[in-house]
């Protein structure tokens, strides 16, 4: 069957073809737009083969044979309506600019010659897109992306596993106005696109997301409703419609510690929900995160690293300490601080071991603050409950709830969760080979402008050097101008939903032509444009609604858990280690116990995960003495009277 | 005899400066139709038999425009100067027709378009080397003076000739297309052919009840004295009485003038154009008028859209704009 000529190639010398862009008109009721994909077929042979050049539609003109719009008005004697009257419509023109995506053959390269214009058939676009390279069997690396549409034309289009999660090119990074722009379902579908379509022999894959705002992401493993056209995409695309089967969720402690800090909080959900508490340990590495530089000076800065290199982890002695100290928590290290500084005043010393007070008592009070400031997050006593860092599992999400945190603890959990992964990958031994990190409001963690903080340098790394790690960031953004350049820079994959017309000023998007700008400006959710490093040009694609229970869904389905009380706090953390743990046993063991007692008992049981859960919470009390009056002591004369005074009385 | 290869201007000019290579050839020739003034131009007046009724008048056309004609058809000629022989100017002259189709309001070609290409020149003149190029371009060649012949050899009278013989050969395609139409079975009622310019030149189409002339170029006007002021003062709207042109050499017709657009503050010919059907000598005056308006209420419906930006779109229906536009694309 032959296939529908729908334009013809034009060239003009006011407006003459080129090497990568083309012009063509087509009939006013063809389905060709903005976006749309044709073949050139080109009607004169160069070097025994007839051309065939793709493009993909960039700009569109419509007139028609008018010199001024004063000749309709006049023809209509100013009239709108009178129009219709008209016997014949005037002769109008669908002028297209269309930038060239591909030239076969390659060599010579040459203008786009003059020739029928159809629409791009799947095989069509394969090619255009340079797709075919990655999509021959035995060979395929195609991970699909969405299907492109032009009229009653469809292709998946894919990306090339290779060029997303590297080893040649990786990182993605989406952009768009918040709630139409569906950055976060984009991510959701192209996750579950990679988990279905990452080639078994490339190795495997994990994804780690932050959740930074909402209930977006703490349902991914709950399934949404999803239409009958968006089943048929998934069929297309050869993705099951179904939730993430691997999910684990983590949450620090709220700041009282009795209940995880996420909105998904409800009982029914608890068992893949997980404590993401630190210790010191975890801390001092990043304390950098925390302290600014008004914090920390050079001379603080040497006496944090003489703790981190001398005195933390190990037993350490001075003859300014009443005691050697072995520092492990928060506590410790405040105990240590205090006996450090109790000894330097009974000296009347103004300086230790090169430091000066001053500074130790600065340091002191910065360093304690970290447990005040990440409370929940980091503890006193050092408990710790981590990502399985070394039994990561492929095809697994972990989804780190950072919504509710404050900032600074939402910079130590992004920091270190990240360098984790990265020490873990330079190792080969997180579990998987690749890791996906996938973090929104990239404005705010990366900025172009502003303070060099510790999360930006360390995004800029792994986006340089990620990828050859298969340390992968998947990054979101209302303002893709406002983010640092290199990040976004070494993104080789960009995806584009509906934009915001003054970011779309920015001169970032200067290479867009004025009609990509203006859909970009108007895309419905679903629709993305997509950049990626095989494609000569953006190409726009739809892509299937997650078949995720949607965030908000999910908080009126799973209500958040109200305020409990310890009791019940406690035995709700213990039954999932133990689901005989009741709460009247609960309370048995704890009353008469500080709280801070019985949540560091907790913490511990739960870190520690032990069999005979019921006795090892038990054991974590000290044993409590009842209390007994005490003997009044007998009191004693300031000065007793020698037995030989002659004046006593 | 149709030539075998590319019969475009510079084509032709190649193949002759290939046969000829000492003489200088022309690079960019102007139409000779913007400088040709033909002795039959000149304005006159004609008086004409009036049909309806004794005396030629105006008559308002009541009811409003039906857009009724399916085709319109119309040929365009190009003409310019390839050489000049020893003075003697070698024409290059295109004449071409095509009839365009309204279907749904939009405009398609009705078969193909007739394109002819030629030289015309005037043979006797020419030297024998020039002849046996001209015989061995590969492109028909026309005596521009077999039929005609000049009072002094003055080149725009030479040039004249040339340009009149490449309008005898777009009428006559004008006229072999009109009547292939009215031959397809297009008869009234089943697609009005507005064609632009006099039918008179061939019985088959003059007799054709589906086929309305309409002339815009009043360069003789078939009416005198008060007849002549009715007719130049029509209003918009307005037609005259419906009268008959009668010519030895053509086939009578019933025709009367239009007024399309309004003329104050314009010249008296302005919008005014004259239509021409078929004269069918059984009519009675009742019927004639009847005709004459239904036919213009036709014609007014193609007053819009505005063919402009033609100059002449005051007179000018869109359609035949669009067929000129078309054959100006092909050439």
């Amino acid at each position: 069957m032959t296939e529908p000529v729908w334009g013809r190639v034009v060239a003009t010398e006011r407006k003459p073809n080129t090497a990568h862009e083309f012009h063509f008109w087509t009939s006013v009721d063809s389905p060709i737009g903005i976006g749309t994909i044709v073949r050139v077929d080109a009607e004169t042979p160069v070097s025994g083969q007839l051309p065939r050049v793709f493009g993909v539609v960039v700009e569109g003109f419509s007139y028609t044979d008018l010199q001024t719009p004063i000749h309709d008005v006049l023809g209509h004697d100013g009239t709108p309506g009178g129009a219709s009257l008209a016997a014949t419509q005037r002769t109008e023109i669908r002028l297209y600019t269309a930038h060239v995506l591909r030239q076969i053959p390659e060599e010579p390269l040459q203008p786009v010659p003059m020739g029928a214009v159809v629409l791009a058939s799947d095989a069509d676009v394969a090619v255009a897109l340079r797709m075919d390279a990655y999509l021959q069997p035995g060979a395929h690396t195609g991970i699909p992306v969405g299907l492109y549409r032009a009229g009653v034309m469809e292709a998946p289009i894919y990306l090339d596993a290779d060029f997303l999660l590297g080893p040649e090119a990786a990182h993605l990074n989406i952009t768009g106005v918040s709630g139409l722009a569906t950055k976060t379902s984009a991510v959701e579908w192209l996750l579950a696109s990679i988990f279905a379509h990452f080639p078994q022999q490339k190795g495997s894959v994990a994804a780690v997301c932050f959740n930074v705002k909402g209930p977006d992401l703490l349902f991914l493993d709950h399934a949404g409703e999803i239409g009958d056209a968006d089943r048929a995409m998934y069929a297309r695309l050869g993705v099951a419609p179904e939730p993430f089967q691997n999910v684990q969720y983590f949450a620090p402690y709220t700041a009282k510690g009795f209940t995880l800090n996420t909105l998904r909080s409800n009982d029914q959900l608890s068992h893949n929900l997980t404590p993401l508490t630190w210790g010191l340990n975890e801390v001092m590495q990043f304390a950098e995160v925390l302290l600014n530089r008004d914090d920390v000076d050079a001379k603080a800065d040497a006496l944090i690293d003489f703790l981190q290199e001398r005195v933390i982890n190990r037993e350490f002695r001075d003859p300014v300490l009443s005691s050697p100290h072995r520092v492990r928590s928060f506590g410790e290290l405040e105990a240590f601080f205090r006996d450090l500084l109790r000894g330097l005043e009974e000296r009347g010393g103004e300086g230790w071991r090169t430091h000066h007070v001053a500074t130790i008592r600065k340091v002191r009070n910065r360093l304690s603050n970290i447990s005040t400031r990440c409370a929940g997050l980091v503890t006193d006593e050092g408990t710790v409950s981590d990502l399985p860092f070394g039994s990561f599992q492929d095809r697994a999400v972990y989804v780190v709830d950072v919504a509710s945190v404050e900032e600074d603890a939402q910079d130590l959990i992004f920091a270190r969760v990240v360098s984790k992964l990265r020490e873990h990958l330079e190792r080969r031994d997180l579990g998987v080979s690749h890791v996906v990190v996938f973090v929104d409001e990239l404005n705010k963690y990366a900025p172009g402008d502003g303070p060099d903080t510790y999360v930006r340098k360390m995004l800029l790394d792994i986006s340089e050097r990620g990828r050859y790690l298969g340390l992968v960031l998947f990054s979101a953004q209302q303002f893709r101008s406002q983010v640092h350049r290199r990040v976004v820079g070494n993104s080789g994959t960009s995806l584009f939903g509906r934009m915001d017309m003054d970011e779309l000023a920015t001169p970032g998007y200067a290479v867009l032509s004025a009609a990509t700008r203006t859909k970009l400006a108007t895309l419905e959710k679903g629709q993305l444009m997509v950049r990626h490093p095989h494609f000569a040009q953006p190409v726009f694609v739809r892509f299937p609604r997650p078949a995720v229970l949607r965030g908000r869904d999910g908080a009126e389905r799973y209500p958040q858990a109200g305020e409990i009380t310890l009791d019940v706090a406690v035995m709700r953390s213990l039954r999932k280690l133990d689901p005989a743990v009741s709460l009247d046993w609960v309370k048995r063991v704890i009353e008469g116990h500080e709280e801070a007692d019985v949540l560091r008992a907790r913490n511990a049981t739960v870190q520690a995960r032990p069999e005979r859960v019921q006795s090892h919470f038990e054991s974590q009390f000290r044993r409590i003495v009842p209390a007994e009056p005490a003997a009044r002591p007998v009191a004693v004369p300031i000065k007793s009277l020698p037995g030989d005074d002659p004046y006593g009385f | 005899m149709a030539p075998s290869g590319d019969a475009t201007f510079h084509a032709v000019q190649r193949r002759l400066a290939a046969l000829l290579p000492a003489n200088n050839w022309l690079a960019s020739a102007r139409p000779l139709e913007l400088a040709s003034l033909g002795a039959q131009d000149a304005p006159r007046l004609i008086a004409a038999a009036v049909l309806e009724g004794g005396v030629l008048r105006s008559h308002r056309i009541t009811g409003a425009p039906v857009p009724r004609f399916a085709a319109f058809l119309d040929g365009t000629q190009s003409s310019r100067a390839v050489a000049h022989a020893d003075e003697v100017p070698i024409v290059h002259g295109v004449a071409a027709c095509v009839v365009r189709r309204r279907v749904a309001r939009r405009m398609h070609t009705w078969r193909s378009p007739l394109v002819e290409r030629r030289i015309y020149a005037p043979l006797a003149m020419l030297s024998p080397p020039w002849r046996n190029a001209l015989a061995s371009a590969d492109i028909p060649v026309v005596d521009t003076l077999a039929a005609r012949t000049l009072e002094f050899p003055h080149p725009f009278a030479l040039q004249d000739a040339a340009v009149h013989a490449v309008q005898e050969d777009r009428e006559a395609l004008e006229r072999e297309l009109a009547e292939a139409w009215c031959q397809a079975g297009h008869g009234e009622g089943e697609g009005e052919l507005l064609v632009d310019g006099s039918i008179s030149g061939s019985d088959a189409v003059a007799m054709a009840p589906g086929v309305v002339g309409v002339i815009k170029s009043h360069r003789t006007l078939y009416a005198e004295g008060d007849a002549l002021r009715t007719v130049l003062r029509l209003g918009r709207g307005e037609r005259s009485s419906v009268f008959r042109i009668t010519s030895s050499k053509r086939t009578p017709v019933a025709s009367w003038y239009l007024r399309l657009r309004e003329p104050a503050g314009h010249a008296p010919l302005w919008g005014l154009v004259r239509v021409e059907v078929a004269d069918l000598p059984s009519a009675t005056p009742a019927e004639l008028a009847s005709r004459a308006d239904e036919v213009s209420r036709w014609v007014l419906a193609e007053a819009l859209p505005l063919a402009v930006p033609d100059a002449r779109w005051d007179t000018m229906v869109y359609g035949i704009r669009d067929c000129e536009e078309f054959l100006r694309a092909i050439q």
